[in-house]
Order: structure tokens, then sequence, then C-alpha cells
């Protein structure tokens, strides 16, 4: 008797000879691909799961929810970080029902058994167990196989045999540096955070997130409040600039591993270091200082990239780090093939004026977030996709645009108005979703 | 010491703010503010939200006066995708408690249900309201802070705050 195979659907149709990349849509709305997503990719990739500044004290913890699992991001009476499942060995309650706190032990509310900050059981509230029973260890809050760190940005990883967090990064670090450097002093998670959700797969919001496509079209409103804001300080405007300059300058890029940025030149301003004048003049020697120390430190190269380029960065497969009109840490939970929950929050540095600090967080809320004149949107047109694509017969999604015949879609680099880091995302979807990538030491 | 301004009077203003917005005769209602005005809604995790800053924190919406004009502004164009077509918004207002008159201001706190139904989507955005208003010479008022602290811990059943609460 021979059992029947089906053979594996092409999800991702790469025809560079054509100049044609395409994803299935099923890839957006399939109750087994997403599944599969979670085995092949949440499961084997680093997910970002807090900021060291989130956890500066012995015993700060925060609850947060990573690649499905529901952890305890925590600084242990011994001062490193951990994470931990949030659940009683015991029963499987959930011991920590605080978003944020400090601690010097977690009780389960149900018998009221007792972990300590490093995650051990210190108590069972009772007498009659066996005296060694948790000899093993295997009684303590589970702690998540991998915990690393980039530069005060912490990873974890459900994979014992990943790779380490830095090969993982690759490229992307280049990112993270352009932002870490920007200061001496530290880089902190801001108080204040949005949560939300949107009806739509969450790679779309990926795509989105660097996407220099739909910047015109969708962001007009915005680059209208932004022009008016500058012609009434006496600036050029930021409708002509866009139209005319947008396209020409910058670039998008394939970092590897799955991870992409857009690199591009949008005058919204940027706490560092490139000041617009309707920040008034208060602020502008702060940024000329900082820009000025900037090239001292790094070369006037590399502090002109830091300073005057937006950069959207997509780390694989669901953070984004912006690093534009702010500094910007969102992550993106999928919840089920057709929803998603974001978290955001504002990064700055500790060494800035009460005045920047506060243009910098209104520089935020006038683009970003649920409230925002940008993203409330780009959510918009997120929704309109995933309707559309749960009705219509129509297979493939495009993303061909600036496709230049690069031999690996993961390094690629196109046009800030092209869809090469889109396909970096995807080719590297694809090659984990195929096994044909695992991220694993080889 | 009495109060000037009755809770009719104040009441009657917090109505028709509403009124403009759920009519969505938005610059209308943006003339209701003061040029010093704030309106801010507050970050959905925050400890303190009465006494939270914008300045220092991050909050779902902080408008100067600039920019509640640009919002309202922005709101009646077809290109504001988030509000196209418009949504229906309704507010309900009540619990309206006078604070105290000083220095030619008026304090007042309310609570709030304002619905939003976009197609075949309710959503429920409840909360309580801190204004300081100053009386005008139309017999009315001038809104110089409206702070919205609503009574959720995310936006997950809502996804957006695009409507003015």
């Amino acid at each position: 008797m021979s059992s029947v195979i089906t053979p594996p659907r092409k999800l991702v149709d790469i025809d560079s000879a054509n100049h044609r990349f395409r994803i299935n849509r099923d890839a957006y709305r399939s109750a087994e691909i997403f599944q599969k997503e979670k085995q092949m990719i949440f499961s084997k990739c680093w997910l970002y799961v807090g900021h060291a500044s989130e956890i500066p004290n012995k015993g700060d913890y925060v609850a947060r929810t990573v690649g499905g699992g529901d952890l305890i991001f925590m600084r242990g009476r011994s001062g490193e970080a951990g994470a931990f499942f949030n659940s009683c060995t015991h029963r499987g309650t959930r011991v920590c029902r605080e978003k944020r706190g400090n601690t010097k032990t977690f009780s389960c509310p149900y018998h009221g058994w007792v972990y300590n900050t490093e995650g051990k059981l210190v108590s069972m509230n009772a007498k009659n167990f066996a005296e060694n029973i948790n000899a093993d260890g295997a009684l303590n809050l589970r702690k998540v196989p991998r915990l690393e760190e980039y530069r005060g940005f912490f990873f974890v990883n459900y994979n014992p045999a990943a790779i380490s967090l830095v090969d993982f990064l690759a490229g992307s670090t280049e990112f993270l540096d352009s932002m870490c450097d920007q200061t001496a002093a530290e880089l902190v998670v801001l108080p204040g955070e949005h949560s939300y959700s949107i009806n739509a797969n969450f790679k779309y919001l990926c795509e989105n997130s660097y996407d220099g496509y739909h910047l015109l079209p969708v962001h007009v409103s915005y680059l209208e409040f932004l022009d008016d804001r500058l012609k009434a300080a006496g600036d050029q405007g930021a409708v002509n600039f866009i139209a005319n300059l947008f396209t020409k300058q910058g670039r998008g890029r394939g970092l590897g591993n799955g991870h992409a940025a857009l690199e591009s030149w949008v005058p919204t301003g940027r706490p560092v270091a490139s000041w617009i004048p309707p920040w008034g003049p208060e602020v502008k020697k702060e940024i000329d200082a900082k820009r000025a120390w900037l090239a001292e430190q790094f070369g006037k190269e590399r502090a002109d990239f830091i300073s005057d380029v937006q950069k959207n960065l997509v780390i694989f497969p669901n953070l984004v780090i912006n690093d534009n009109v702010g500094m910007i840490i969102r992550t993106i939970e999928p919840t089920s093939p057709n929803t998603m929950r974001v978290n955001s929050w504002a990064l700055g540095p500790t060494d800035e004026s009460d005045a920047l600090r506060a243009i910098r967080l209104d520089n935020f809320v006038s683009f970003l977030g649920p409230s925002g004149f940008g993203s409330a949107d780009d959510i918009e047109m997120l929704e309109l996709c995933q309707r559309g694509i749960e009705h219509s017969p129509v297979e493939w999604n495009e993303l061909s645009k600036g496709m230049n015949g690069a031999e690996d879609s993961r390094v690629e680099i196109c046009g800030p108005d092209d869809e090469g880091h889109m396909r970096a995302y995807w080719a590297q979807w694809d090659a984990m979703m195929r096994g044909a990538e695992t991220l694993e030491a080889r | 010491m009495s109060n000037e301004y009755t809770r009719d009077q104040i009441e009657e203003f917090l109505y028709h703010e509403a009124e403009l917005i759920d009519d969505w005769r938005l610059p209308e209602w943006s003339e209701l503010y003061t040029d010093d005005a704030e309106y801010d809604v507050t970050s959905l995790d925050s400890d303190d939200p009465i006494n939270s800053s914008s300045k220092n924190s991050l909050f779902l919406l902080a408008d100067d006066k600039e920019r509640l004009s640009s919002r309202a502004k922005r709101l009646m164009k077809k290109t504001a995708h988030a509000e196209f077509p418009h949504s229906k918004v309704r507010h309900i207002i009540s619990n309206v408690r006078l604070g105290t008159e000083a220095g030619g201001e008026i304090k007042v706190k309310a609570n709030f249900v304002v619905y939003r139904t976009k197609e075949d989507k309710t959503s429920q955005y409840m909360g309580q309201m801190h204004y300081v208003l100053i009386p005008h010479e139309s017999g009315g008022f001038r809104i110089r802070r409206k702070r919205c602290i609503l009574d959720l811990n995310s936006l997950a059943d809502q996804g957006r705050l695009t409507i003015i609460l």
C-alpha cells in the first residue's frame, strides 16, 4: 500500500529571471501555516523580551508575552537577568499577575508555592512532600532555554541549540549600534507604552514598518500636517521635499537572516541630531552640539548617517526598531492567522535636556501609535488587506518592485520605495518554513 | 466660598463640546480650545495618570492647540484613512463634578463613555475627563486643558483611538 503524500505547496515564488517575487496569500491567512510558523520560526528565532533599563534593580520584573510564551523577565537578587515561564510547576497557575514591579519572591496564589527571583522553589507551603522532591530542580520555575543581550536589548530563544544572539542579529547590529552610539550615557525605555491589536496577519505590519512605497498614498495627510508646521516656521515644507527627493536618496537593505532596514530622508526632525525650525532655537544648540560630538567620536560620515538618516529596521520575525522620529521599540505578537497584538515603547538617552526629551516624545505621538497621524492609517491599510485576501480568489501578493536579480534576496539592496527589504524577510521566512534554515549551530 | 458657576452651566458646555464631536463638526470643536490649550490621553499603563506629563512619558495622544487643530482638520479629509468613511460617534457624559474655581479657572471632572461604530464593529472608550475651563465673553467657556484617563489596560479590543474623546 502506498500512502499519498501531498507535495509541499510553494508559498514564496521567486522568479529572478523575470523579476517576480510573490507570496501565496495563504501565508497570511491559513491556520495550518500559522501553527507551522510557531514551530519553524517562533521556536527557533531570537525574540525580543525587554530592555535592560526596564529592570535596573535587583528584584525588578516585567511580565510579557513573547512568541506565545507568558514570561517573567526579571533581574534576580544576584544581579543577573533571567526569563521564566509564568506558570507554577505544581498545577500550572500563573504566578505573576502584575505587569511589572519589584519583588523578593513570587507566591503562587493557588497553594502557596514560593519561588525566589532566580526561579528557585523555596517553599511548598506544606511538610508532607518527599524531602528531596526538587533535587533535580525540575520544580523550579522553568527557565526559557536561552536569554542573551545585545547592548541592553534582551532576547529569548526557545531552542537550546540556537546560534548566538549576535550571530542571529547579523547586519542589524549596525542599526542597533547607531542608536546606542547616540549617547555616551545610557539609552533607557521611557515610561508609558502603546498596546493595541490589529485585525491582520502580523507579517503585514512587518512589511508596512519599512515600506517606503506607501509613504505618499497613505501618509499624505501627515505630510500635509508636517508641511504646514515647517512652512509656518519658515522652512521649505515636507510635501515637495518628499515628492522630489524621497525616491532618490536612501535604500532598502537586506541584513542577513531575514532582517532588513529602510534608510530614508523625511524632514520630521530627529532628536539626534537633525533639527527642524518648529522645534525652536532652545534645543538647536543642544542638537548641534550632539552632532559635533558624534563627528568627533565617529568621523563625519558616520555622524551624518546617525544624525540624518531615518532608519526603519525589522529584526526577523517580529521586532521593529525605528530610529526615525524618535527611537521606538515595537513588538508584533501574532495572536491568530488574522490578528496581532502590538506593543511599543519610546527610547531616549539619559543625558538629554528636558526640552529635547519633550520634543522626542511629541515627535513620537504625532506620527506613531494608535492615535498618531501616521500609524492609525497604516493600521487601516493592513485591515483592508486582510479583509481583501480573506475572500478574494487572487492567490498571490506581489513584492516584485525594484527586483534587480540579486542572487540572495536576504542581502538584496534596493531603492527606498522598492520592496527588496520585504523580499529579504520573506526569503528567510520561506527558508525556515521549508526547514532549509534552522538558525542552529552547525 | 461658593462657586460662581453652576453645574448646569458647565454640563451645558460639556454637552455642547460632545455634540460637536459626535456631529463631526471638528473645526468648530477645535475653536473651543484656548491658544495655550492641551488635550491629552494618558498612557494606559501609567501608575499616576492624573499627575503624569507627556513631556517625560509616552502618552497615547498629547496635543497642543496647533496639533489639536491639525487633528480636527486632518480628520475631515478623506485621506485620514482610519476615519474614512467617518465612524459613528456618541458621547455619554455624566457624574459631572465641579472642583475649585481659582485664578479665573474652573476645574471640572466628569465620567464618560464614548461609542465608536465603524462598519459592523462597535468599540467603547470609558474613563474620566479632567478639565480646566475658563469663562468666555460669549457667556460660555473655553477649554484650557482636557485630560482623558481611560479605564483600559490596552486597546486590545478597540485597536485604535482615532476619534476625539
